[in-house]
């Protein structure tokens, strides 16, 4: 294996060898074991889309995946995706075909010498009989209604997570869920089943959540595979039944809160119902009412 | 035991002729700078009348003084469980028209307006705003009956008469008024020191002025709600609360207070008495008719040895004691029973007792004679024009036999007066009366006196402040000796 990474480096193009003579110690790092850190990298960064050996998810398998394409090409790639699709790479294209259509996420804070980690740790893991990201253990089992009762409960909260993780609710809505609909602030699950085509990917996706804002914190709080199972079911249940009835709307949300607010101030102002207005003025128009009922 | 000091204060209603000299004098004094403007620390209101701020005596609305329910007293106004929900705004406050926008004229127009057809006048204008405003009110709007159809005719105390009796008011052959000026009441157990978050209001040690103070008041305004009698103001220019300090710095002085001094009809004592402070809780919980008497339990005898022996225990010095044996206001209000606290149903236990105004002086008209020697010279107090029952709701928390006693002594001193004097009424008529009121002729003296020949000695017996001993109450005077010679603030060194 080290003489197959010599062999490639050889091949890199100047610059690139260039920037690798420069992180040079780090190379001689990675000769030994990957360091744990990129390890728990790839598990948080890669692991949602990928396997090494596991079959494709939303991306493809990684196994062997220097044989398909050279290393330098992969580190261009794993920089900045799309830049490489928007370049009319032929192989580029092709992996956006198969990944129908999705674009690989760039993941943010990623360097040049990270990403060379990544792939060196991508080779060693391919070599071996089964590799660490085989891809979670997700029963093959049929999701059945009590599959969906439980991830309906775990989505709204009523059931709390074995690790401590927040429930989908406080930042995701999808249909159906009753009136006020969930959090506003991750985007609207009603259809993620489909836009993830289906279990696996789905389920590779919550074992580790790679976006932006679930990354940091889901990190130290993962679900267990029968909670993913769980949640895949609800999510699953949730897309079919979505033909009867539409995401929840803004204009509907905007109602409520209008709805809300004017409770909410009736309620005030019936708890302060004994608070005090005004004395002297409403003395004066009483009196001028009373005398002109008397003398009328 | 434990027995303290205080200022006491009576108002003789029967002399106050109305004229607001001692409001005025107290506004020159101290309440002439701006976001005082709207204050009157001192007052006159007319009765029957809604006074200043309109209605201040509807605690349904005003939520001032306390409420027990005979085990416990409680602020109408605030809580600990209330004082959350309402942190942002205090409520149950007079607005800015209950009290009524200051206002003064524009002067200068009388003299600057260009010439023209018509006569310049001097504009209202705002004393808040600046700009000319429509007068629709002020601090003594329903003066000497002024609008009585709204004003007199909504006053509180009216409620305890009967429909009768409220129609008799208002006839106009038998209309009845009297004044009632009103100040701070130093009250015994003020509300207004109790609602204080700040912790800004006290109750002086040595004297029992209630103060507050300027640093540490944060405009909390829940004195504003829970004193009853309406008689701290927020000045809106400092964003402090203020009220009446009884001219602390002239009492130190040895003056008497401005309203007092400037007094016309001489209707104002002032003297301090002693009170058992331990007292104070049991008698807030006795029910309204009671709490004249209960309040008087508290003020003790000075010339009691238990007393001024419990007395010099609590560090009060003789000269103190003294002056409490010689004060006006224990002999109105404890000695004679003839002072009556204002509203004491409030349970704050006012300090200023007034003795209640006794009717009119009738006389009838023959041709160009005016006869005074009629039998009904003196009338019955049960005929008196003001109802005795709407007395003892304004002075006795409902108890009418208080103000009858207090009526009737007055009555027979001017009955034993008139023997002495004038002689057309008999000995044995005049001790009869005198008999009746629970009164000695020697106390019918006295009383003449005080009431009628009183000097300003006799007025104002003001003790010695001894400001040295109560500064020790809060620092220590050596504190600075031997570390200020000149330049107190600014000590002169070497440069």
């Amino acid at each position: 294996m080290l003489n197959k990474i010599h062999r490639l480096s050889l091949s890199l193009s100047a610059p690139v060898a260039a920037a690798l003579l420069s992180v040079t110690p780090s190379v001689a790092l990675a000769q030994d074991a990957p360091s744990e850190e990129t390890i728990e990298y790839f598990r948080q960064n890669c692991m949602s889309c990928h396997t090494i050996g596991g079959g494709p998810l939303t991306g493809p398998d990684l196994k062997g995946v220097t044989e398909r394409a050279d290393e330098a090409w992969l580190v261009d790639f794993i920089l900045d995706p799309k830049a490489v699709i928007d370049s009319g790479d032929p192989y580029a294209a092709e992996l956006l075909r198969e990944a129908r259509g999705v674009y690989m996420t760039q993941v943010p804070g990623l360097d040049r010498a990270k990403a060379e980690k990544l792939v060196r740790l991508i080779v060693a893991e391919s070599a071996k009989e089964r590799s660490l990201f085989a891809g979670l253990e997700i029963s093959d089992r049929p999701l059945t209604e009590a599959d969906v009762e439980r991830g309906r409960a775990l989505f709204m909260g009523t059931a709390v997570y074995e690790n401590g993780a927040p429930a989908c609710i406080s930042c995701h809505t999808a249909s159906g869920i009753g009136g006020l609909g969930g959090g506003r602030l991750g985007p609207d699950l009603t259809d993620a089943y489909a836009r993830l085509e289906g279990r696996k990917a789905l389920s590779a996706w919550l074992g580790a959540p790679p976006s932006l804002v679930m990354q940091p914190v889901f990190k130290n709080h993962a679900l267990d595979g029968e909670e993913i199972l769980a949640i895949v079911a609800y999510l699953k249940s949730v897309a079919e039944s979505e033909a009867n009835e539409g995401p929840t709307s803004i204009l509907q949300f905007v109602l409520l809160g209008f709805g809300g607010s004017a409770l909410l101030l009736l309620l005030f102002d019936f708890l302060w119902r004994g608070r005090y207005r005004a004395t002297r003025r409403p003395l004066i128009s009483d009196s001028k009412h009373a005398r002109m009922g008397s003398s009328s | 035991m434990d027995v303290r000091s205080q200022i006491s204060l009576v108002f003789h209603l029967d002399k106050c002729i109305g004229c607001h000299t001692c409001s005025v004098a107290c506004k020159n004094v101290w309440t002439d700078r701006e976001g005082t403007d709207y204050m009157w620390w001192n007052n006159v209101e007319t009765k029957p009348g809604t006074g200043y701020p309109t209605k201040w005596e509807d605690q349904e609305a005003y939520k001032g003084g306390w409420k027990t329910d005979g085990k416990d007293l409680e602020l109408r106004s605030t809580s600990k469980r209330k004082i959350v929900p309402n942190i942002f705004h205090n409520p149950s406050q007079p607005s800015l028209d209950d009290y009524y926008e200051p206002w003064t004229y524009d002067y200068s127009e009388l003299f600057n307006a260009p010439e023209g057809d018509d006569q310049p006048v001097a504009r209202p204008i705002s004393m808040i705003t600046g700009e000319p405003l429509e007068i629709e009110a002020g601090p003594n709007w329903d003066d000497d009956l002024g609008g009585s159809e709204v004003y007199a005719a909504n006053d509180t105390n009216l409620d305890v008469l009967s429909e009768e009796q409220q129609q008799q008011m208002k006839a106009i052959e038998r209309m009845v008024m009297f004044y009632l000026p009103r100040i701070c009441n130093h009250c015994l157990n003020p509300a207004c020191v109790a609602s204080c978050p700040s912790g800004a209001m006290y109750k002086r040690g040595e004297d029992g002025i209630v103060l507050i103070n300027q640093d540490r008041c944060r405009a909390w305004r829940s004195c504003i709600s829970a004193c009853p009698y309406k008689k701290t103001y927020y000045n809106w220019s400092t964003g402090k609360s203020e009220k009446c300090i009884l001219c602390f710095p002239r009492l130190e002085a040895g003056e008497a207070p401005a309203c007092f001094h400037s007094c016309v009809g001489r209707i104002r004592y002032l003297g301090n008495v002693l009170y058992d402070a331990d007292l104070i809780k049991e008698a807030a919980l006795c029910p309204d008719d009671e709490l004249v008497e209960a309040q008087r339990r508290t003020i003790l005898d000075p010339n009691d040895p238990t007393v001024v022996e419990a007395a010099t225990r609590c560090g009060i010095p003789e000269a103190v004691i003294d002056s409490a044996r010689k004060s006006p206001a224990y002999r109105f209000a404890k000695e004679w029973k003839l002072g009556l606290p204002l509203h004491v149903e409030y349970r704050t236990f006012p300090m200023l007792f007034y003795v209640p105004p006794l009717l009119p002086v009738m006389s009838i008209s023959e041709g160009d004679l005016v006869r005074s020697d009629v039998d009904e010279l003196f009338a019955e107090i049960e005929k008196a024009r003001a109802p005795i029952g709407y007395l003892g709701k304004l002075f006795a928390g409902g108890n009418e036999g208080k103000v009858r006693y207090a009526l009737r002594k007055q009555l027979a001193v001017r009955v034993w007066r008139r023997h002495v004097t004038v002689g057309d009424v008999g000995l044995e008529a005049a001790t009869q009366a005198l008999i009746e009121a629970d009164c000695s002729p020697e106390e019918a003296d006295e009383i003449y006196k005080l009431t009628a020949l009183s000097t300003w000695e006799d007025r104002f017996v003001i003790p010695p402040f001894q400001r040295e001993m109560a500064m020790e109450m809060i620092t220590d005077p050596h504190e600075h000796r031997s570390a200020a010679g000149f330049g107190f603030r600014d000590a002169p060194r070497r440069s």
